[in-house]
């Protein structure tokens, strides 16, 4: 009865899992490595699945876990930028007397399925050309909802190193964001 | 602490607003900005817009992404079987 229930779980949850693995990973290498462990692992523990949850629901929490693994492997491997790093990107946002150098575009209110389709595309893709480590740490604390504490203790980095690299990638996504016509005025 | 913050100062606070609870004169510096400039009220707000957009997981229903290839299901099924197996 365990292997009937397991095939389904693949071609049931497969795409669902690769999905929320893939947004938060921003590779399809990893997310597939996240979802085989996911459904390993839920074989193993299976026992333990007393149905209180939906299969999805109870599958997607242990894909949470092993997408914090990955990206704890992953971020061993990616070298932690120093401080200044990025520090003229940020520069070009501004003026010398610390003003925007452009106008902040106000984004538009996506009501249709379709219009936040699109939107959850286009995040999805400026998440992806992130520089790696901020990536990381942006998923981390945007996408899996993990407290800065938690990831500084995770990826051994000070809190101030956290949060400039936190800032920066919320700098950066704001700005790929306008510049993909998530704006009103920018709208083709 | 200066009475007000640039611009750029108040997009650090927003954005570390974001992750913990500011001191008081941090908190009122960025109020006070933030209610005198449009920019950087609409930073604030996108901010906010941007990690509920992130924390939402539907969408992940869609088939806008792409799912599992063809290939990587039958990579995980093959693991599966494996682990069946023994």
């Amino acid at each position: 009865m365990g292997t009937l229930d397991t095939h389904a779980w693949l071609a049931d949850h497969g795409d669902y899992l690769f999905r929320v693995a893939r947004r938060q990973l921003h590779s399809d290498e990893l997310a597939e490595d996240a979802v085989q462990e996911t459904l390993l692992a839920a074989l193993s523990a299976q026992a333990r699945y007393a149905g209180e949850a939906s299969p999805r629901t109870w599958l997607t929490g242990i894909l949470k876990h092993k997408i914090v693994d990955q990206i704890r492997r992953n971020v061993r491997e990616v070298e932690i930028p120093r401080d200044a790093d990025g520090e003229e990107a940020v520069d070009s946002l501004f003026k010398q007397d610390g003003h925007w150098a452009e106008l902040v575009r106000p984004w538009g209110n996506p009501h249709t399925e379709a219009e936040l389709s699109q939107l959850r595309r286009v995040l999805d893709e400026c998440a992806d050309r992130l520089k790696p480590v901020m990536a990381q740490v942006f998923s981390l604390r945007e996408v899996a909802g993990m407290e800065t504490e938690e990831i500084c203790k995770e990826l051994d980095i000070t809190p101030t190193n956290c949060w400039v690299l936190l800032h920066r990638a919320r700098l950066f996504m704001r700005q790929c964001l306008e510049l993909n016509g998530f704006s009103k005025a920018g709208a083709a | 602490m200066k009475w007000m913050a640039t611009c750029r100062e108040t997009t650090e606070l927003a954005s570390r607003a974001m992750d913990q609870r500011l001191p008081f004169g941090d908190r009122m510096a960025m109020r006070m900005h933030l209610a005198i400039c449009r920019n950087c009220a609409r930073f604030d707000q996108q901010l906010q817009e941007m990690r509920r957009l992130f924390r939402v997981e539907t969408g992940a229903d869609e088939d806008v992404a792409p799912g599992l290839t063809a290939e990587a299901r039958q990579r995980i099924a093959t693991e599966m079987q494996k682990k069946l197996g023994t």
